[in-house]
């Protein structure tokens, strides 16, 4: 039976017990569940795990706790042992009969497990130590390897819902948005908007009820960090949004999670059930007389309705599409009525701010921007990850230092950062800050925190038609400057990668791009050109060999490029002959293979398959004859 | 003349008209439900008194009952391939009240519609037009209303879907690491362009934006079970699984 806590008291009591119960000289082993490590099996080896557990003996010394993402994306599946704080990379169920004997039971570590240095070979078994987690500053991560995001005691354990306790009793309203103000917290969502101002805002605006809500529809293709945040520690969005609710003057609160994530809602609502049992949400709050509901609302599949006024109007039922904001949200938003909407890390930096106080917050990061910033490190890095950093750090720091550079040794090309509406930025420019202003000095922005690397097998050109046909699909259709504009430049950019492009078609872009940039309805209009135009702007080249010389120099563009097979390095081993699903490839074990270029329909199958590095990608070149009837030259040894 | 005497006081259909067919109905109804004709017959007047005296007139009733009947028999016969009426109609007042619970766990809010449509699509794997007929009547939303929304979110299906959901990520990390050239060599397997179901009702095919476990691109999920790390001669064996 859960006691209610009533009062501060309460909480600090609870909090007591619950630590004293936990003192026990055990081992906690976390194992990581998250949506990404359960897809490479982590469920299995939590099975594995319980049951060696059991073997061993070792049932009331040792405590299995899954735990939410703890972002080292690319070694998961993932076990980190406390209090040691050892870490124990791609583990498969095999591992864990090893892991037990060796580790719980014998006090050793097993090395192979380990992260291993890949330029020294040095092997890091603390988790503080490895590289990838030592260059970063994680604050609002930082529980997500040690807690059970479906145990609310957990939270408590760590220091949660002490900051609300201070809020709600030790501060008035007024104060909170002031410390937030001071802060400089700014919106982590996308555009940057001082999180103070927009709640002094919504605070200040005429009308009752008035709402918060959670933005977790995180629509960027590429990002995660608010998956991870919702799935690991839902507890900190919680407590920040009710310290928001109680500071505006809200009583009810709606956490709107995108359909992708069903782990994430099915937590939040744990989370909120868990919170409202124990009397931290619902009516008469830890005994301080504030009443406050939250209701989970799942989206279905829109990226345009994670736009604030969209995802407003999603929630009162309708189609969720954006309308103009002459009047902001904050005055006149769900039901026509003051509505508060941060992002998931906006709000879960509250609880923090609340604490250790605006000037800590803002001893963190740059002027601008204070705080720290979670980025999902995706694409051709070799550490795929999130990285959570002060604000700040440079671009070819998170890179190369903390990612581990570009994977399969290639070179790095572009970095694209804040999903669809943000930008490319080159090689050149790797020293910009993260920075809300930096960001958007070079043409980009920081977003929602996606950063998406690009190494020179990417085609600058496809990869701004990708993000063109993608808001394409997404857009609303509302307003003529986005739906006609970016069918537009759909049409003309794919015409360029078909190898139709004219001379014209720059210019071209270039005044559509002007026209959305100043004339769409919403924000997904007007950023939509960013994407095109940093693209033209710092890769005119490829665009340029595009349109006049037919060529794809980074050999994606299928209509611009042939699979050729090298008749000096084939070893015609007829591998790329049996997988080709057109028949085009020739030759047999005797000759070298060619490929018949009319039949070719370049699905890449070949090139993917073959282990001699034979097969060639060649654009803007003559292709040479086939090699009928060759001979293959034979490397020793095969 | 002898026979008939004898059919109709066995019967005991004195004075109602009935002829062999009827005969032969009756009385195996009445076997079943132990429900006599004018048992029958006095519920069915029982029913348009209370509706004549809510002051409906028996035009509107049959006009909506038969609107209703018709989208049952349709969807019964084409869905579930059950011709014979009665067992269509049994079967049709289940589901409708299985869609009300659902309607009902929302507390039948107009704004709780998006949630409500997703239950509905997660029960049965799409959106059947009898389903968004009944929505709209208990909701009072307008059935073009609640096309709009099924159109614009693409969680929703208006057509049935095949047994096995593929969903292939597009995303932008996914798609730097090769996710179209697996779309294609799936297409170019199934026979179908994305978005489609193939012939046999054996698989759907869809794309989504992001999954959210960019480290393991390309990715895909097929009834929500992840698939990472793609290679594109890894597809053939993977769909071979599934049946």
């Amino acid at each position: 039976m859960v006691k209610r806590i009533n009062s501060p008291e309460d909480l600090e009591k609870l909090r007591s017990e619950i630590i004293a119960k936990s003192k026990a000289e055990k081992h906690i082993v976390s194992v990581c569940v998250g949506t990404g490590c359960i897809a490479l099996g982590a469920d299995e080896t939590i099975n594995v795990l319980e049951k060696e557990v059991e073997k061993h003996g070792l049932k009331g010394k040792v405590e299995i706790k899954k735990v939410g993402c703890v972002g080292f994306c690319e070694q998961g599946p993932i076990i980190i042992i406390y209090p040691e704080e050892i870490c124990y990379l791609k583990v498969k169920p095999e591992d864990v009969p090893e892991i037990v004997s060796k580790t719980l039971v014998d006090g050793k570590i097993v090395e192979r497990l380990v992260y291993t240095d890949p330029n020294t070979g040095e092997k890091i078994s603390k988790l503080g130590e490895i590289p990838f987690y030592k260059h970063q500053l994680r604050l609002l991560l930082a529980n997500n390897g040690r807690i059970d995001p479906k145990s609310i005691e957990d939270y408590i354990a760590v220091g949660g819902y002490k900051a609300l306790a201070k809020a709600l009793f030790e501060m008035k309203p007024e104060e909170i948005i002031e410390e937030i103000k001071a802060s400089n917290l700014r919106g982590r969502g996308g555009a940057g908007f001082p999180t103070g101002i927009k709640w002094e805002t919504t605070r200040n605006a005429p009308g009752e009820p008035k709402y918060v809500i959670v933005n977790c529809d995180e629509g960027d293709p590429g990002a995660f960090m608010d998956r991870a945040l919702m799935e690991g520690n839902p507890h900190s969005v919680l407590e920040g949004l009710i310290i928001g609710a109680y500071a505006i003057g809200a009583h009810e609160g709606f956490v709107y999670v995108r359909e992708e994530y069903p782990m994430a809602a099915e937590h939040i609502s744990i989370a909120i059930k868990q919170a409202e049992e124990y009397g931290l949400l619902g009516e008469n709050i830890m005994g301080s007389n504030f009443n406050f509901k939250v209701t989970v609302h799942r989206g279905a599949g829109a990226f345009v309705s994670g736009e604030s006024s969209a995802l407003m109007t999603a929630i009162e039922g309708k189609v969720g599409e954006p309308r103009p904001k002459y009047i902001h949200t904050a005055v006149q938003g769900i039901w026509n009525k003051p509505s508060c909407l941060n992002n998931v890390k906006t709000w879960a930096c509250v609880p923090l701010i609340i604490l250790r106080g605006a000037e800590w917050f803002r001893s963190i990061g740059t002027k601008g921007s204070s705080g720290t910033m979670i980025f999902s490190l995706v694409g051709k890095v070799n550490n795929t990850g999130l990285v959570e950093v002060p604000m700040g750090i440079t671009l070819r720091d998170i890179i190369f230092k903390i990612g581990g550079g570009i994977r399969g040794g290639k070179k790095f090309k572009a970095v694209q950062t804040g999903g669809p509406s943000g930008g490319f930025i080159p090689e050149w420019l790797l020293d910009t800050p993260v920075d809300f202003d930096e960001l958007k000095k070079v043409g980009s922005m920081m977003g929602s925190g996606g950063m998406v690397v690009m190494d020179e097998d990417t085609c600058m050109v496809d990869a701004a038609r990708y993000f063109v046909d993608f808001l394409l699909e997404e857009s609303c259709g509302k307003c003529v400057p986005c739906r006609e504009g970016l069918k537009e430049l759909s049409r003309i950019l794919n015409n360029i990668c078909r190898g139709e492009g004219k001379e014209e078609d720059i210019q071209l872009i270039e005044d559509i791009c002007e026209t959305m940039r100043e004339a769409s309805l919403c924000a997904l209009g007007r950023t939509a050109v960013n994407p095109v135009l940093t693209s033209l702007k710092y890769f005119r080249e490829e665009w340029d060999e595009h349109i006049k010389d037919k060529k794809c120099r980074a050999k994606v563009c299928k209509a611009l490029i042939n699979y050729y097979i090298d008749p000096e390095l084939c070893q015609a081993c007829t591998l790329c002959l049996r997988e080709c699903p057109v028949g085009a490839i020739h030759g047999d074990k005797e000759h070298v293979h060619w490929i018949e270029q009319e039949k070719c329909i370049k699905c890449g199958t070949c090139y993917e398959v073959c282990r001699f590095g034979a097969v060639k990608k060649i654009s803007g070149e003559p292709i040479p004859p086939p090699p009928k009837g060759m001979k293959p030259i034979r490397k020793r040894g095969e | 003349m002898e026979s008939n005497k004898r059919k109709r006081s066995k019967s005991g259909f004195v004075g109602l008209r009935i002829n062999e067919e009827h005969e032969r109905i009756l009385s195996k109804l009445q076997e079943t439900s132990g429900l006599s004709k004018t048992e029958l017959l006095l519920r069915g007047l029982e029913i348009l008194s209370e509706y004549y005296s809510l002051e409906f007139d028996k035009p509107a009733l049959s006009l909506e009952l038969r609107r209703l009947e018709m989208e049952a028999l349709r969807y019964a016969e084409v869905i579930r391939h059950i011709r014979q009426k009665g067992r269509a109609l049994r079967l049709v007042i289940q589901e409708l009240r299985d869609i009300d619970a659902i309607i009902d766990k929302h507390n039948a809010d107009k704004s709780r519609l998006i949630q409500i449509l997703l239950d509905v699509q997660k029960k049965y794997g799409w959106l059947p037009k009898l389903s968004l007929m009944w929505i709209s009547e208990r909701l009072g939303v307008p059935i073009a209303q609640i096309y709009t929304i099924a159109e614009f979110y693409k969680a929703f299906s208006l057509s049935p879907r095949g047994r096995h959901l593929i969903r292939v990520c597009m995303g932008t990390s996914c798609k730097v690491r090769g996710a179209e050239a697996i779309l294609d060599r799936i297409q170019r397997i199934l026979g179908i362009e994305k978005g489609k179901t193939t012939p046999d009702g054996k698989f759907t095919l869809e794309t989504v934006n992001c999954l959210g476990c960019c480290a393991l691109g390309p990715v895909m999920t097929i009834d929500g079970k992840y698939y990472g790390n793609l290679k594109i001669r890894d597809i053939d064996e993977i769909l071979s699984k599934y049946d």
